[in-house]
């Protein structure tokens, strides 16, 4: 029944309110922060040759709907207003990634390597605006 | 020894090998990698030496008295606790083997760029035709054997030079950096779930029955459990340092599918990428199919019905409905769309609840007279039967507060 109950609670879990605090916020800056560190990854692979182009577009997909997700659910979230503004910035952030993810594997391999640049600068963002909710 | 034994033991461990990872592996290894770097590998050294302990005596059961395990605990632990293990095994089976196909189908969208939704149905058919067609033997081996295509990650660990000092540091345990205490302690029960998964044994016992084991297999039993679970666990040690040496350094927390592949992608390029997308297929592939027959192997030694791959499926009637019908349960929640890597995580944490009610009957099964005679467990097995059982209830009861507490790991 434990099992069964803790199931229920997990999948009903999902979703989540508008009004976002502090550790929410972090949470959502280090997922960010892992997407665009990966993509970065994936675009300085993919500037190398080293990957194939139905796996750069299927990985890099993947990630840019993880980063819409955030980028979503951050334009709708309030917070404290001493937080506000570090909200915004991660919104604006997280909208960035998600648009440069969508262009890998279809950049040229100086345009992947500026890509990998701009994730990799996204990346520190992130984890920066994610101190001050820390 | 004569060679043909010597070749039939080899194709064991080597199949054993490829077959020892499944998708909880794949994902809680990764993870802990990314999250503690090599600070979690002395788990994977208890978990190994977990299954071995009990799969060696679940696979002595069968030789011995010629019984699966399943059909044992209900006549050893009676109806009611023998209800409870059934129901809670075949919600974990349930689930495992719908994280299973979610994986086949991830690994090959990456692979053909062809739609999830259309993948998971195509990956179940294939993975049903092979179960249906092929001899309970050759399944076990043409899995384990391309799941072999996973060596590519304990390659690319050598070739990211990790610091082996602090790789030999990983395998005590002691103070960790990297997370708080909470994630640490939920990485360790993932650790251990994710290796002593219940319908590994279920799955090796009547196996074991299937392939009519006796008593002169017991030497067969002993280093098929002991070098082939090993030897598979160097699998979990190279997902942790590659993850630990790629992953970690650059903040990224693997949380798809397809991010463990980027390891040997990044060391070897095509040929990586593609080793460690069939790897995975062929290792998560084996395991849906061993998760549904396991399923179907409980349900069958429960209920007393014919059982086994090697009998015509008319003639064992119940026993394939069983784990068609466990396909096609686990293809409708995969097709709900719910995230496989999340289902994984549930999976595993679940079957931790349920180890106790797997490795309690095995334990005093192994250790009855009246079944084993002679070849009941010695000193040493009862040690450590008794060890891991205590191990066992511990992370049982800590497994679901700490998926609680910690939000699945995310601290």
């Amino acid at each position: 029944m434990l099992v069964l109950g803790s199931i229920l609670v997990m999948f009903a879990g999902c979703g989540g309110g508008r009004l976002l605090g502090a550790k929410a916020l972090l949470q959502q800056a280090k997922s960010l922060q892992s997407e665009a560190a990966e993509g970065a990854l994936l675009a300085q692979d993919t500037a190398a040759g080293r990957t194939t182009i139905i796996y750069t577009r299927e990985q890099s997909s993947v990630l840019a709907k993880a980063a819409s997700l955030i980028e979503l659910s951050l334009s709708r979230a309030t917070t404290v207003p001493a937080i506000e503004p570090d909200l915004r910035r991660l919104a604006e952030l997280a909208g960035r990634v998600r648009a440069d993810l969508g262009r890998i594997g279809n950049a040229s391999a100086d345009e992947e390597r500026a890509l990998a640049r701009d994730l990799q600068a996204a990346a520190q963002a992130s984890q920066k605006i994610g101190q001050a909710f820390g | 020894m004569n060679l043909k034994k010597v070749l039939a033991i080899a194709l064991g461990i080597f199949s054993a090998i490829g077959g020892f990872v499944d998708i909880g592996d794949l994902v809680f290894n990764t993870q802990a990698g990314a999250t503690f770097r090599f600070q979690l590998l002395w788990v994977v050294v208890i978990g190994v030496l977990g299954i071995i302990v009990y799969s060696e005596m679940c696979g002595r059961v069968s030789a011995v008295a010629k019984r699966p395990v399943f059909d044992l605990v209900r006549e050893r632990t009676g109806f009611g606790a023998g209800l409870a293990t059934l129901v809670a095994s075949e919600v974990v089976n349930l689930m495992t083997c719908a994280a299973e196909i979610g994986g086949v189908a991830i690994c090959l969208q990456l692979l053909s760029g062809l739609p999830y939704r259309l993948l998971i149905p195509v990956g179940v058919l294939v993975l049903v035709v092979s179960a249906w067609v092929l001899p309970f033997r050759w399944i076990e081996r043409a899995f384990g054997y391309l799941g072999l295509c996973l060596l590519v990650f304990a390659v690319a660990a050598i070739k990211l030079h990790p610091a082996w000092s602090q790789v030999a540091r990983g395998f005590v345990p002691g103070s960790h950096t990297g997370g708080s205490l909470l994630v640490y302690l939920y990485f360790v029960v993932g650790l251990l779930g994710a290796a002593m998964t219940p319908y590994e044994v279920y799955f090796y016992s009547s196996g074991a029955v299937e392939d009519g084991w006796g008593l002169k297999d017991l030497g067969l039993n002993k280093v098929t459990a002991i070098i082939g679970y090993a030897l598979g666990g160097f699998l979990s040690f190279a997902l942790m340092i590659v993850a630990g040496m790629l992953f970690l350094p650059r903040s990224i927390s693997p949380q798809f599918l397809g991010t463990p592949a980027l390891g040997p992608e990044h060391v070897f390029g095509r040929v990586g990428l593609l080793l460690a997308l069939v790897g995975i297929i062929f290792a998560v592939g084996g395991a849906a199919i061993e998760t549904s027959f396991a399923g179907a192997y409980n349900l069958a030694q429960f209920f007393g019905w014919r059982w086994g791959k090697k009998e015509r499926p008319a003639a064992a009637s119940r026993f394939t409905l069983s784990w068609l019908a466990i396909f096609a349960l686990a293809l409708l929640v995969v097709m709900t769309g719910y995230d496989p890597v999340r289902l994984t995580e549930y999976s595993v944490i679940f079957s931790v609840v349920a180890l106790p009610l797997t490795y309690l009957p095995i334990l005093l099964v192994a250790n009855d007279y009246t079944y084993m005679g002679a070849h009941v467990n010695g000193k040493l097995a009862n040690f450590l039967g008794v060890f891991y059982f205590v191990v066992i209830l511990v992370i049982a009861v800590a497994a679901i507060p700490l998926m609680l507490i910690t939000h699945g790991g995310q601290g």
